[in-house]
């Protein structure tokens, strides 16, 4: 923060120098204002002395007009000098004799030091609460400044963070383009050759078993295909994703088609809100971190019966909720912990949460109170409510 | 005994050898008689000679862009084009779609959805002939009858209720089963613009349909959801 520091400094210093310049402060404007208050006062005390032909008030009026010239001119200067001249006009044209000077009257010198000392104090005084003002003001401004400096630097900052996280990401999925892609098209070479060469001498059963495990390991390197694409889906613009106004049922009922029809065996139970709810958002993407959810249960918890994706409204997120009743989480980290992180499971994981995260929403993970885990992720609402026709 | 029987010829126009070969046996084997072409200028030939009733193209195409194929095809006859490609981005299926292509699946697939979707698009074509010689009264998807001129919808003999643009999207959805209507298809249909409102109400109006007609969105029968894209009516299978 040296930077910081030093404009700091500064502005101390020139703070300090525009204080001293106030002090003794020259200006025509102050001049004229301080020569138009003394001759309206002067005029004032002639105006009462002829008609009420009492003296006591001159005084009075003076020291209201030295207190006026200090308050509206800046430093001390003016209001001093206003009650000298104060006081040798009032001595001069309000005091008996008249048009005299006369030091010795009785109280005239009480007059003339209350006189100076009100200038004084009152110019202090003035001088100090517009400082004191001013200083507000450019404390004020001076915290918004770093205030904006401060939100200047947390969007770089997160910026910084969501290039690298999605570096983080990419480099995941090259790792595992090399490692976790040649498992699968082993298991197919392997198997197809072995069909080929010895496909005569082998029974229905065998053949038709080494099958499944070509079409297995396919569809799995299908999903994994599909998790790339959506990858250079975000990686196009991270901060521009192309977001169009979805149904969340729509978004949902395709997601859990495509889970059911790679995994037939498996139940998965679906609950959708009454009301249509809408949010803005990348379908392709979100559709793929539904399903990257669902497949992880699927394959990692070992459940095979109580896997659910619950979706509601919370205030103004709609919550995508998939749990199961499987290992639990624990488990899987103590897996992950010994190496064997099961075929992409934190792949799966990481490019949901970087989805999640390129629609400003959230992703969590529990242990399921009724055992297993559950993984959650909330989108905003769109804020725009828009109705369909309605029943007449 | 089927397979005897040829039930129409398709023109699959793929350069990959390995996905030609499975589409063509499988094809084959269902008692369809096919063409084969590499490229473009090959599938142009044979879409003029030969008459296909179907046509399978691969967007990625050696010496020229699919999506032209379509546009060209399509001012000849009104053969049904299903697009099988690996381009997967909604604005290339839009463009196909909109471009006048009746399907487009997004490679890799299986083979019992290429058949039934062959089967559709066939079917749709035939049944368009039919109506086109008569008028039509009432269309029926499973148990839903759509009746044109009373203008009522029932489910299995029950009558729903629906507002005058529902009825319009279902009519519009019914009379094209089986072939992908864009949101921008459907939105010049039925208010002859296309914009984020129209959109947004289509979008609202055809989730009220679905909840009207009880569907499960996760296993729907009546109507499916191709996302970013627009909707699709199922048919009988």
């Amino acid at each position: 923060m040296g930077r910081k520091e030093r404009i700091m400094t500064e502005l101390r210093a020139w703070k300090e120098k525009v204080i001293v310049s106030k002090a003794i402060h020259f200006s025509l404007r102050d001049f004229m204002q301080s020569i138009l208050v003394v001759a309206l006062a002067s005029m004032i005390c002639s105006i009462l002395l002829r008609y009420t032909g009492i003296e006591n008030n001159s005084a009075l009026i003076y020291v209201f007009a030295v207190m006026i010239i200090s308050r509206i001119t800046t430093g001390y200067l003016w209001g001093i000098l206003a009650s000298i001249i104060s006081a040798f006009s009032l001595n001069y044209y309000f005091m008996y004799p008249y048009a005299s000077f006369n030091f010795t009257i009785s109280g005239y010198q009480v007059a003339l030091f209350s006189m100076v000392a009100v200038s004084i104090l009152t110019g202090t005084m003035t001088t100090r609460i517009k400082q004191q003002a001013e200083e507000a003001i450019r404390r004020e401004k001076r915290a918004k400044e770093l205030y904006e400096m401060n939100q200047r630097l947390e969007a770089e900052h997160a910026a910084a963070r969501m290039e690298a996280e999605m570096e983080k990401i990419r480099s995941n999925l090259l790792r595992s383009v090399s490692h976790d892609l040649r498992t699968p098209l082993t298991t197919i070479i392997g198997a197809t050759s072995v069909i080929l060469e010895n496909g005569k001498d082998m029974s229905e059963e065998e053949c038709l078993r080494l099958l499944l495990d070509i079409q297995q390991d396919a569809t799995w390197l299908i999903s994994m295909v599909e998790n790339l694409l959506s990858v250079t889906r975000i990686n196009d613009d991270a901060a521009e994703l192309k977001l169009q106004m979805e149904i969340v049922d729509e978004v949902v009922g395709d997601a859990v088609q495509k889970v059911r029809k790679r995994f037939p065996e498996d139940r998965i139970t679906v609950t959708l809100p009454d009301e249509i709810l809408m949010i803005w958002i990348d379908p392709i993407l979100i559709k793929q971190a539904v399903i990257n959810l669902l497949e992880n249960a699927i394959r990692h918890s070992g459940d095979k019966e109580f896997i659910s994706l619950n979706v509601y409204r919370q205030e103004e997120f709609v919550i995508f909720e998939i749990s199961d009743r499987g290992r639990g989480l624990l488990a899987s980290r103590k897996d992950e912990a010994k190496g064997d992180t099961g075929r992409g499971l934190g792949i799966g994981l990481s490019i949901c949460q970087s989805i999640v995260r390129a629609h400003h929403g959230f992703l969590e993970s529990e242990e399921n109170p009724l055992g297993g885990a559950i993984f959650r992720f909330g989108l905003p609402l769109a804020e725009e409510e828009i109705d369909g026709d309605r029943d007449l | 005994m089927e397979t005897e029987i040829c039930k129409g010829t398709i023109l699959i126009v793929e350069d990959e050898k390995g996905i030609r070969n499975f589409i063509s046996k499988s094809l084959l084997g269902a008692g369809y008689e096919i063409l084969l072409a590499e490229n473009g200028e090959t599938a142009k030939r044979l879409f003029l000679t030969k008459c296909p009733d179907l046509i399978l193209l691969d967007l990625g195409l050696p010496d020229l862009d699919g999506i032209e194929l379509i546009g060209l095809f399509r001012g000849w006859r009104q053969t049904p084009i299903i697009v099988v490609s690996a381009r997967d981005r909604e604005t290339e299926k839009v463009k196909a779609l909109d471009l006048g292509a009746d399907d487009y699946m997004t490679k890799p697939f299986g083979i019992s959805e290429l058949l039934a979707r062959v089967r559709t698009a066939l079917r749709r074509q035939s049944r368009q002939q039919e109506e086109r010689a008569g008028k039509v009264e009432t269309y029926r998807v499973k148990d839903l009858v759509i009746d044109l001129s009373r203008h009522v919808v029932t489910k299995s003999g029950e009558e729903i209720h629906f507002t005058g643009n529902e009825f319009k999207s279902l009519v519009l959805l019914a009379k094209h089963a089986g072939k992908v209507l864009t949101y921008d298809y459907i939105s010049r249909e039925l208010w002859g613009t296309y914009n984020k409102s129209c959109n947004q109400t289509l979008r609202v109006n055809m989730t009220n349909i679905r909840r009207k007609l009880q569907e499960d969105p996760a296993e729907p029968k009546y109507i499916m959801t191709e996302l970013g894209i627009g909707y699709r009516m199922l048919e009988d299978n």
